[in-house]
């Protein structure tokens, strides 16, 4: 960093804002959320992105032009009137796209280092624990948090393990330096529901009184929908009533505040699960994993419901056995919402790669995709399924200016980021060294850089 | 390579991809040092038939640009064929936690030719392979390690012997009672009661310090130095501890698997003539032995002259080693050259091993792009077949498919 004075180029203009953390306001007018967002988005200069290929997350073809970006925002995308005083900055034809969302990570509640101290990510002592929630497992300090954000991912949702069928409450951040976990709450970004299927609540609990089989799972999320009803009832009657937080969660799910995240492999349990919406009267925002998605995605697509997906993980165990490559790219052709998703702390480094990867592989089975859709599986499906589609996840103006700029094609494995916006500050800025460092790697990262 | 290509080529009797004449328009063609050049090729029924700087497409053929010629990849490390599914139990053979046994256990006896994985490993132009246990209980010794080819058959296991497995750094600790200091005293002891086999053991199986005798016995051609040790570990200083290892025992022919601070004793492993594996897309402090993870350890361990190979270390990538393409590509953004990243993770290990195998992969582009994949593979003149049970899978559930029967009719 001490060099940075002499090396500022022009975006090296935008990284050398001080820089504060971000823990001091509150965008939130509701001061009754528990634990509430403090975030604010870092300094940033108004700036015009020149000559740069767009791809904006919503045209299916890459666009040549403008990106102008106003208090953090994004003011237009292509041609619009520029107010005076913006620095301009030629992107010299490099890619611009919006800031990759990890729907699917757990950064922070599985973080680095691997120790057992740290592995905060899930109350696996029942099969109901919708009381708790991801964001008091998170250690702001995960050295993952930052490698992520050199790989172009600005929004993260971290999400409860699998081993319960009601996992708990997810929360999406923005991937910002921060000393709290409150410091990188998406504002007003919704809450969400873990759930899972599948193999991993029946094993962790088969000799702890059950489930034990997949009779036992459906059994039990039915009896706890029904708990749930009853405890909205009376809550909807007004009066007094006993607080109950596991009950609270699911009841908030029949009100709609929050959004199902369902880890669920098998299509026809997907489509099993499907039905026990209906019956309870709620939905299901997003299957996770989904790796026979494929085989289902009229289902999927009738029933407005996303799916996640890895590109090409598979036969770990038996319900992730059926994995085709192109799995993304044909429930996207199913006319459903596609997107990627890392569970993964090195991949999350490279989302781009594994779009390229599936994107490909659909093309050569058939398909014709543009890279410009693509692109939709790395952002705008993400932030639909994660109700912050309003906010971010495309570039459009009035979004928040989450942008990656790329050194080449971002569907080459050769492509880096070049430079990462947060609501349009500079995080991270290749050619300057700006990145940020967590304070674990203080000691250790300093060693190894003293030694280049 | 070139003269071997065409051979391989010619040799081809029973094409699947190339079903009739076409011409391969400007050609890249990759030596097996990684250089490459630019040709045309003809193909006809699958064989090399005219090779030359410019040549037009014979009547009615069809022409290609953008491929590139190869020799197939080798994966240095994993576990194919020794797993249907990754969970323990049935249809996991790579590890065994209650088994009396350690070095001796052979991969070669797990392994399964017919394990559907490899036909979708192959079809990333993957050719041939190390597969290795890994250790269980209180053994570092994970067991005897196999070369392979990947052609599915049931000769396909090439060297049955081909080096023995050891885990040290965190694992090696806690399979030897709880610390380091009891991992590498296994080793000293486990390396002398192998070299001195037949004194120590001449009363009865129990002559040794840790070793029973069956297991002392395979331990013996990587103890003398006739096959490699392969070690696995990843701090700085667990890889100068083999370092100094190596210098009391110089016979011994050490390759580190992992070696994620391999950059910071670069040059002591370059000096003791140690080999290492490595993953060039390790770079977080996953545990405390890898604090000094760094994308630019493959380059840096070239700089200081050290023999290196590329994997995909991840526990996916061993068990499938399919992305070992992405992970060599990957490198070439950390500094390698290409022509480097690509012998690191082919020709290189291949000469390791002792792989004596013509092969071609016909690629459809840059094979370590991420957007590229094979579309042909010749092991030894065989054309492969190129389908797969992922494949098929695909294409029933094709969204492209006019078949309208129900899927299971398909």
């Amino acid at each position: 960093m001490k060099h940075l004075a002499l090396t500022c180029l022009p975006l090296a203009l935008l990284a050398c804002q001080p820089a504060t953390d971000t823990n001091t306001n509150s965008t939130s007018d509701d001061k009754a959320v528990a634990f509430a967002s403090t975030y604010a988005p870092q300094p940033s200069t108004d700036v015009l992105l020149t000559n740069a290929q767009i791809i904006d997350g919503v045209s299916k073809e890459v666009r040549e032009g403008s990106i102008l970006i106003q208090d953090g925002r994004i003011g237009f995308v292509g041609e619009g009137d520029v107010p005076d005083g913006v620095t301009e900055l030629d992107m010299g034809g490099r890619f611009v796209t919006p800031g990759i969302i990890d729907i699917h990570s757990h950064l922070g509640n599985y973080p680095s280092p691997g120790v057992r101290a740290h592995g905060d990510g899930n109350e696996a002592t029942s099969p109901i624990t919708s009381e708790v929630s991801a964001e008091h497992g998170v250690w702001p300090q995960d050295p993952g948090f930052d490698e992520a954000l050199q790989g172009g991912v600005t929004t993260l949702h971290i999400l409860p393990g699998s081993a319960n069928l009601f996992g708990g409450q997810g929360t999406t951040l923005r991937n910002v330096p921060s000393r709290t976990v409150q410091g990188m709450k998406f504002p007003d970004a919704p809450r969400t529901l873990k759930m899972a299927c599948g193999e991993n609540p029946k094993r962790v609990y088969g000799n702890k009184g059950g489930p034990a089989s997949r009779m036992g799972n459906v059994a039990g999320y039915r009896k706890n929908w029904i708990r749930a009803a009853a405890y909205k009832a009376k809550r909807d009657k007004g009066g007094d009533y006993d607080r109950d937080l596991q009950l609270e969660t699911l009841a908030d799910v029949l009100d709609g505040e929050i959004l199902v995240q369902m880890h669920c492999y098998r299509a026809d349990e997907m489509a099993q699960i499907l039905d026990l919406a209906k019956e309870f009267d709620y939905k299901v925002t997003t299957f996770h994993h989904a790796v026979e998605a494929y085989k289902i995605g009229d289902l999927l697509a009738e029933n407005d419901t996303c799916a996640a997906m890895w590109a090409d993980w598979y036969a770990f165990k038996m319900e992730s056995y059926d994995m085709i490559r192109e799995n993304v790219p044909f429930v996207h052709a199913a006319g459903a919402c596609a997107m990627i998703h890392s569970d993964d702390p090195n991949n999350v480094q490279r989302l781009n790669q594994e779009v390229a990867k599936t994107w490909a592989d659909g093309n050569r089975a058939g398909l014709d995709i543009s890279k410009a859709e693509a692109w939709q599986w790395l952002s705008t499906n993400p932030a639909k399924a994660l109700g912050i589609l309003e906010e971010t996840g495309t570039l459009e103006s009035g979004k928040r200016a989450d942008i990656v700029i790329w050194s080449d094609d971002p569907f080459s494995t050769y492509a880096r980021p070049d430079t990462v916006m947060v609501d349009g500050a500079v995080l991270f800025d290749r050619a300057t060294g700006l990145k940020p460092k967590s304070d674990f790697r203080l000691g250790h990262a300093d060693l190894t850089e003293a030694a280049q | 390579m070139r003269t071997l290509l065409l051979t391989t080529a010619l040799l081809c009797a029973a094409p699947t991809a190339f079903a009739q004449t076409v011409l391969l328009d400007d050609a890249t063609v990759v030596s097996a040092s990684g250089e490459t050049t630019t040709t045309d090729m003809i193909w006809t029924d699958g064989k090399i038939t005219r090779q030359a700087q410019t040549l037009s497409a014979p009547d009615g053929a069809a022409t290609i640009t953008g491929t590139w010629v190869t020799s197939g990849l080798f994966a240095s490390m994993s576990s194919l064929g020794m797993t249907d599914i990754g969970s323990s139990g049935s249809g996991n053979d790579v590890s065994s936690e209650d088994s009396p046994t350690s070095a001796s256990e052979r991969a070669a006896d797990s392994f399964n030719p017919r394990n559907p994985h490899i036909d979708d490993v192959r079809r990333r132009g993957v050719t041939h392979a190390v597969i290795a246990p890994r250790s269980s209980g209180g053994s570092i010794f994970a067991g005897t390690g196999a070369v392979i080819s990947l052609t599915g058959e049931f000769d396909s296991v090439l060297n049955d012997e081909a080096f023995v497995m050891i885990n040290l750094g965190e694992t090696g600790a806690n399979r030897a009672g709880g610390s380091r200091a009891a991992a590498l005293r296994q080793l000293r002891a486990a390396l002398d009661d192998a070299e001195g086999f037949f004194r120590r053991y001449s009363d009865g199986p129990d002559g040794g310090d840790v070793l029973s005798r069956q297991d002392a016995r395979a331990l013996r051609q990587a103890a003398s130095g006739d096959i490699p040790l392969m070690i696995s570990a990843d701090r700085a200083s667990d890889l100068l501890a083999i370092v100094a290892l190596k210098d009391n025992r110089p016979e011994l022919d050490i390759i580190i698997v992992g070696a994620a601070e391999g950059w910071d004793v670069a040059d002591s492993l370059a000096d003791a003539d140690i080999r290492v594996i490595v993953d060039p897309l390790h770079n977080l402090p996953g545990s405390f032995e890898s604090v000094g993870a760094r994308f630019d350890n493959v380059t840096r361990l070239r700089d200081a002259g050290v023999d290196y190979a590329i994997a995909n270390l991840s526990a996916l990538g061993v068990t499938k080693p399919s992305s070992l393409a992405q992970h060599a590509g990957n490198a070439v953004v950390s500094g390698l050259d290409w022509s480097e990243a690509f012998a690191a993770a082919s020709s290189v290990p291949m000469d390791w091993f002792g792989v004596d195998a013509s092969t071609t992969v016909v690629w459809d582009g840059d094979p370590l792009e991420i957007t590229s994949a094979p579309i042909a593979v010749t092991i030894n003149g065989v054309e492969q077949d190129m389908s797969s049970r992922t494949m098929a899978l695909r294409d029933r559930y094709n969204p492209t498919s006019d078949d309208t029967r129900p899927y299971k009719y398909r």
